[in-house]
Formats: structure tokens, C-alpha cells, sequence
């Protein structure tokens, strides 16, 4: 039984580049909790657990960035895309939908996914992001505009990175 | 340009603001276009995102991977003996590369070879889960509580959810809670004063069932929570997340009342119910 190894691994899935990373982020992140859970005193579990997979998350980057080999966001094409025959139209569009919330800044991205996917609330996604709670709402607001706004320009058939 | 409420309503829409606040953000939207406009995209872009995009679970690989590392640290595996289907420990391998995708699915965290500090506990599943279990049942730390209180409070505040027993009888109310808690809290109706007995509600936080009684004063909500005193006491006044708290012992439970009245308003509720506490609590 491993709590909220599930909100861990779909909270991973939306920091990597590319998502498959999560399996070991998400690895990583247990083992430190599992050695720091003596330091935790009460409180909410979840949000200390995702805390530490955005803390391994953004060691992963800085240890890829000091080798330079961090693919740039435009590089980054989702796995498994199925080929293009095979696709229907909501297939298609689900498609979109995700490219646009992973080509979202980190900052944006990880209050939304929180929010929406998560329904965490403000003060847990505060404490998990390690911001203070007027920095979520502006992140979260600034977050929802650009997803719809870059939606609607996708939905005008301006281009757009899917093959 | 963007209307000045746009954050509240977003907060609003979120379920983030008080009673008092929802029904300001309601009437202003009702005048803004703006903001009504704003709600929706909120909606739909809510729609969109939870109905379209996948929520998947860990896949088991991983489940079963993070089991047996975690055995690892605890011992139950003895380090030269890698589980089947895990490569053996790269020694130089560092804690997060990008090799290939093949070397990065195989790879070993470097602090797998550190010593067992954990060794002669029992299965990971269960130490972990115990722990996580423990920590709940531990004597509360002071800001999970107060945390705890204020995500109540604000629950409480939710349509429908303030009370589940209606009523400005105390005769009513307080035997309502000896089915419903495992306590029995103060309950006095201080109409007189300005503080306006609701009812009674039990919520539950922290593997613990809590008593709630709900006085209204003015426009304002307080919740009084009350349970069995343990561990750490809880600082006298406190402010989170702009509510306060005023936190008081009484026999053997402990009581706080949470509100984003005023501290003069709170604290003339606070005086009145320990006043009529010590009146009819036996010490
Ligand atoms: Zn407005």
C-alpha cells in the first residue's frame, strides 16, 4: 500500500519532459519520503508527498541542465502518439487539449494541474509549489487565460506544433 | 482591461471565499459582464480539462519497483541480491541523468548502496503505511490543527454544509451531539449578547470526530469546535489565512472558536462561552 503513489505519478507525468521520466521521479521521490517521513509532523500527506516529487522533478532538471541535454519544449512530441489514420476526431482534439497544458510554463502548468486535476485547494497547492497563496491565484489565473487563449487560436487552425 | 474582482472571482469560483464574500461576488457579477463572462470560461475550461484529459493510474511495473526499493532500505533485501527483473546497481550511476531510455527504466538511485539504516523493520508496505498512519494518530502539530480548523471552517461555510442540526435551543442541540460526536461540548444561545445560536454540526478531521457548534454574529459565522484535549495546547489567539482563532481549554476538551469577525467580536464570544462553561462543567 503506497498513499497517493497515483497523485504522485500523474503530478510527475505533467512536470516531465518527456512524461516517461515520472517512473523514476516519481521512484525517487518515495524513497526520500520514506527517509524524511520521521521529519513530518502531521499536516496534510499528499501535499507533502507531491512536494517532494516537484523537489526531485526540479534536481532532475538542474542536474540536465548542467549537462545540457534538456530538450527544448518544442522538441518534446507526447509518446504513444498513435499514427494518423488511426485517429478520430475526440482522440484528436484530447491530443490538443494535452500539448497546450504541457506547453504551458512549469510555473503555470504545475498550479493548474494541482487545481484541476488534483482539486487541490489554494493553501495545499501553496504549500506544494512553495509560494505564497497570492502567487497561486495570479499563476492559476495567468494559467487558465493562456490555455484558453492558445486553444481558441488552435481551434482558428493557426499553426500548430501537431503533426 | 481586466475587472479588479477577476481574482475573486476566480477564488469564488474555486470555492475559495467565505459566505459573506460569495454572495459580494455574486451580486458584482450580476452588473459585470466581464466577470460573468470570466465564470464561464472558468466552467468550461474546468469541463474540458477533467473530461479530456487522462487521469491515469501508477502502472503496477512502478508500484512493484518503488515496493521493492523501498524493501531494500528497510533491509529485507539483502543489497548484493538484486530483485529479479532489476538490473544490478551501476555504481557511478548518478541520482538523475538522461541516458538511454532503456538504461534510464533499469537505473538505480545512487543512495540504494548507502548503508540500511532502516534494517530490521518489518515489510515496506506496512512500515510505510504505518508510519503515515502514525503520524496522523500523534499528538496534532500545532499548524496541521489550526490548517485543519480554517479548511473546516471555510467547509462549513459551503451551501448546505453549516449545520446538521438546526437550532437556537441549546436543549435541542446539545443532546443532538452525544449520538453524533464523542463529546459534549458547551452549547448556550447568547441571542441577548449578539451571538445567535445556529445549530450543531460534526465534522470530522484527523481520524477524529470533532464537535462544531455555529453561532451567527451579524453577517458573520462562528464555528466553536470542540474535542478531547491531547497533545501540544494550541496557541491562545492566531490568525490564518485571515481568520482567527481562539483557542481555550476547558475540562478535559479543548475548544476553538474560528471566525472572520473581528477579534473584539470573537473574543466576546470566547469570554461568554467559557463563562458558561466553568458554569456547568464539573472541574
Ligand atoms: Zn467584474
Amino acid at each position: 500500500m503506497l498513499p497517493h503513489l497515483d497523485a504522485a505519478y500523474r503530478f510527475a507525468r505533467w512536470l516531465c519532459r518527456p512524461p516517461s521520466d515520472a517512473d523514476d521521479i516519481v521512484q525517487e521521490a518515495f524513497l526520500r519520503a520514506f527517509r524524511a517521513f520521521e521529519g513530518l509532523r502531521g499536516g496534510d500527506v499528499k501535499a507533502w508527498l507531491l512536494t517532494i516529487v516537484r523537489n526531485c522533478h526540479a534536481s532532475a532538471l538542474e542536474q540536465q541542465r548542467r549537462r545540457a541535454t534538456v530538450p527544448l519544449p518544442d522538441d518534446y512530441e507526447a509518446e504513444g502518439s498513435p499514427s494518423p489514420e488511426s485517429v478520430s476526431a475526440a482522440d484528436e482534439e484530447r491530443r490538443a487539449l494535452r500539448r497546450l497544458v504541457a506547453a504551458l510554463p512549469e510555473e503555470h502548468r504545475e498550479v493548474l494541474v494541482l487545481r484541476e486535476m488534483e482539486d487541490m485547494s489554494y493553501r495545499e497547492i501553496a504549500s506544494v509549489t512553495q509560494v505564497p497563496i497570492g502567487t497561486v491565484m495570479s499563476r492559476l489565473a495567468r494559467a487558465r487565460a493562456a490555455l484558453r487563449g492558445n486553444w481558441l487560436k488552435d481551434a482558428a487552425g493557426e499553426p500548430s506544433a501537431v503533426r | 482591461m481586466q475587472c479588479a474582482e477577476a481574482l475573486r472571482v476566480q477564488a469564488y469560483f474555486d470555492g475559495e471565499v467565505d459566505a459573506v464574500s460569495a454572495l459580494e461576488v455574486e451580486r458584482h457579477a450580476e452588473h459585470c459582464a466581464e466577470c460573468r463572462s470570466l465564470l464561464e470560461h472558468l466552467a468550461d475550461t474546468r469541463l474540458r480539462l477533467r473530461r479530456d484529459l487522462e487521469f491515469p493510474s501508477a502502472p503496477s511495473a512502478l508500484r512493484t519497483s518503488i515496493g521493492r526499493l523501498l524493501d531494500e532500505e528497510t533491509g529485507q533485501v539483502a543489497p548484493g541480491v538484486a530483485a529479479p527483473g532489476v538490473a544490478a546497481p551501476a555504481v557511478a550511476a548518478p541520482a538523475v541523468a538522461a541516458p538511454s531510455v532503456a538504461a534510464r527504466a533499469r537505473r538505480r538511485p545512487r543512495w540504494r548502496l548507502r548503508p540500511l539504516w532502516l534494517a530490521g523493520l518489518g515489510g515496506v508496505g506496512a512500515v510505510f503505511a504505518a508510519a503515515l498512519a502514525l503520524l496522523i494518530a500523534a499528538p496534532w502539530a500545532t499548524n496541521a490543527v489550526l490548517d485543519e480548523l480554517v479548511s473546516a471552517h471555510v467547509r462549513s461555510l459551503m451551501p448546505d454544509h453549516l449545520t446538521d442540526v438546526v437550532s437556537t435551543d441549546r436543549h435541542t442541540v446539545k443532546p443532538w451531539f452525544a449520538g453524533h460526536v464523542d463529546v459534549s461540548p458547551v452549547v448556550a444561545d447568547f441571542a441577548d449578547q449578539g451571538y445567535r445560536l445556529l445549530g450543531g454540526r460534526a465534522d470530522y478531521f484527523e481520524h477524529q470526530r470533532v464537535a462544531a457548534v455555529v453561532y451567527q454574529h451579524g453577517a458573520h459565522f462562528i464555528n466553536v469546535f470542540a474535542w478531547a484535549a491531547a497533545g501540544r495546547p494550541l496557541p491562545q489567539y492566531t490568525t490564518r489565512s485571515g481568520y482567527h482563532i481562539a483557542c481555550w481549554r476547558l475540562g478535559n476538551l479543548q475548544y476553538c472558536a474560528v471566525s472572520d469577525t473581528g477579534w473584539d467580536e470573537l473574543q466576546g464570544l470566547t469570554r461568554l462561552l467559557r463563562a458558561a462553561g466553568s458554569a456547568d462543567t464539573p472541574q
